[in-house]
């Protein structure tokens, strides 16, 4: 524990250093690189706490990182084009006020992990697995099947959204923001994971059983990790549509299930910095092997294949043990 | 009915024609170790779990101080103060000792959604998570993780677990199974120190200790109780002889 604090001050310390590099050499595409690897690392954040605190193998939290961005887009879209949202039973308008959107992104992902976590909570083991990636594939082909906001084409929302006092499309602005949120998720996880809740789903990953049999209503414990994982990974949605400005189908395939669950593999399960290290090697490889052949994702497989042979507790896991060893 | 804290009556479990447990009725008195023996696959542990909740019956009743929690489930059961150990030791194996018999007590605390305060800061918790190390003698070993601990020491902490509860009955399967003759006399000396506040429902091969312990016995065989009876009674019964022990005592 005390070698991967020692590793979580490295990483805290790329955070502010890469951002830097961008500013004195005049490179925003780094800074836009570690906005997006932090905005990732937000969502594999929120599926750690499901998966590696508590053992819930989600394939669906790309249905909640995609109704962040959706919800996001389309406020965005109806307050640039000046159209009501609704008109019944109020009328609503739609808002390009982060601060306004951020709460509704809150409040609807944990809505849909509430009922997504109701439904499939019943389940375990393959059958939830399965149960959560028909949940999300149900949204992606609602998305594509849905016209109004771009069907299949997606959603451009041209401008960032405001937030007071910043100019959002400035890259450094926009990465602070991100980071800001990336500390509040680790803040957040970090209390939990110490809590007497987080004893409880921890223990819950281990032995379900035994924690029944102590009193502990571990479907209830379950269904509020999955609330608020879901709601952590909605609210990195919301950040990326603002990254790119753009929303589509693509967030919320079972493909963004997946590459969520990678980050969350490949940094380190139950790691609190895990998914940031994983998104940031996902990214590396991308930028770099991308750049070599199309089929980079054939040696991100590779990887992942050593990873869960020889690394489960991985990259950080792998640099922990070989310290560990040394001294 | 009055002197009864569990009744159990006309209990039975079937796996198609085969039946696991043929109308049981087994009671429980308060200051009382009931002991529960017979052969292997005779449907002791079937019977715990009925209890327990986490296998369902197809028919009879279970009422726990003098409530009938017939329908309840297992975690309903565990609250309302049924507590059990595992015939396999079923502890939290990446938790230390300490943190397992916190873990195990965290609902009856009320703390289980305390979502944001720190489990390391609450003196209360762990003082009396401490206090139960100290019966169950692992007091040297509370910061171990349970996966390293020695087998009996396994089985010393799922009775601290069940402690921790501090519920209305314990249902013990084979707490004593692995246990030098030391951790045996331990466990002995607590059980006889903790019935006086939560009677006992005792599954136990190691027939000293059986003996030593229980005020009832029960003999189970084929899924039915063939004899219930002392300590005395049951040693001179000849059919208990002839299913069980097979030798005279």
């Amino acid at each position: 524990m005390i070698i991967e604090k020692f590793f979580n001050k490295w990483i805290m310390f790329f955070l502010i250093l890469i951002p830097t590099f961008g500013v004195i050499f005049d490179e925003p595409y780094f800074i836009t690189l570690a906005t997006k690897v932090v905005i990732l690392g937000i969502a594999g954040v929120g599926l750690n706490l499901a998966l590696g605190y508590c053992g819930l193998i989600s394939l669906g939290h790309a249905a909640f990182f995609g109704i962040g961005g959706y919800i996001t887009g389309i406020l965005s879209f109806h307050a640039l084009n000046d159209e009501v949202l609704f008109s019944w039973p109020l009328v609503v308008f739609g808002s390009s006020e982060m601060l306004i959107i951020w709460p509704i992104v809150i409040l609807v992902s944990a809505l849909f992990s509430f009922i997504i976590g109701l439904l499939s909570l019943r389940t375990s083991g393959v059958y939830f697995i399965m149960i959560t990636l028909a949940f999300a594939q149900m949204l992606y082909f609602f998305s594509i099947s849905w016209p109004n906001y771009g069907g299949e084409d997606g959603l451009s929302i041209y401008m960032r959204n405001s937030f007071p006092m910043l100019n959002t499309m400035d890259p450094l602005s926009f990465y602070i923001i991100s980071l800001f949120w990336f500390l509040f998720s680790i803040f957040i996880s970090l209390r939990l994971i110490n809590s007497p809740f987080g004893m409880s789903f921890q223990a819950i990953k281990q032995n379900e059983e035994r924690v029944k049999s102590v009193g502990i209503e571990t479907f209830k414990v379950k269904l509020l990790v999955f609330v608020i994982s879901g709601t952590i990974t909605g609210l990195a949605g919301s950040l990326y549509t603002d990254l790119n400005r753009f929303v589509s189908p693509t967030v919320l395939d079972w493909h963004t299930s997946g590459e969520i669950m990678v980050f969350v593999i490949l940094g380190g399960m139950a790691r609190l910095y895990g998914p940031l290290v994983g998104a940031a090697f996902f990214i590396a490889l991308e930028q770099t092997l991308g750049s070599y052949t199309e089929n980079w994702q054939f040696w991100l497989g590779l990887i992942l294949i050593l990873v869960i042979l020889y690394a489960r507790s991985g990259i950080l896991g792998l640099f922990d043990k070989k310290l560990r060893h040394e001294k | 009915m009055k002197n009864k804290i569990l009744n159990i009556k006309n209990l039975s479990k079937s796996y198609g024609a085969f039946k696991v447990t043929d109308e049981i009725a087994i009671d429980l008195n308060f200051d009382e170790i009931h002991a529960l023996i017979g052969p292997n696959g005779a449907g002791k542990s079937t019977l715990i779990k009925q209890i327990v909740g986490s296998v369902k019956h197809d028919i009879g009743s279970i009422v726990l101080d003098q409530e009938d929690i017939t329908d309840l489930n297992d975690v309903e059961r565990a609250k309302i103060g049924i507590s059990r150990t595992f015939q396999v030791s079923s502890i939290i194996p990446k938790f230390s000792a300490l943190d397992n018999i916190i873990l195990s007590l965290l609902d009856k605390s009320k703390e289980t959604f305390q979502l944001f305060k720190s489990i390391r800061k609450n003196k209360e918790l762990d003082a009396k998570a401490k206090k139960i190390l100290r019966e169950i003698e692992l007091s040297d070993k509370s910061n171990i993780l349970a996966s390293e601990l020695s087998h009996g020491d396994r089985r010393k902490l799922e009775v601290g677990l069940a402690l921790a509860m501090d519920p209305k009955v314990f249902l013990f399967d084979e707490p004593m199974a692995g246990l030098d003759e030391s951790g045996t006399k331990m466990m002995i000396n607590l059980f006889k120190k903790i019935k006086t506040n939560s009677p006992i429902l005792l599954i136990e091969h190691d027939m000293d200790a059986v003996f030593a312990l229980a005020d009832r016995v029960s003999v189970i065989n084929y899924g039915k109780i063939v004899a219930t009876g002392t300590v005395d009674q049951i040693r001179s019964n000849v059919l208990v002889r002839d299913v069980y022990l097979g030798y005279e005592i």
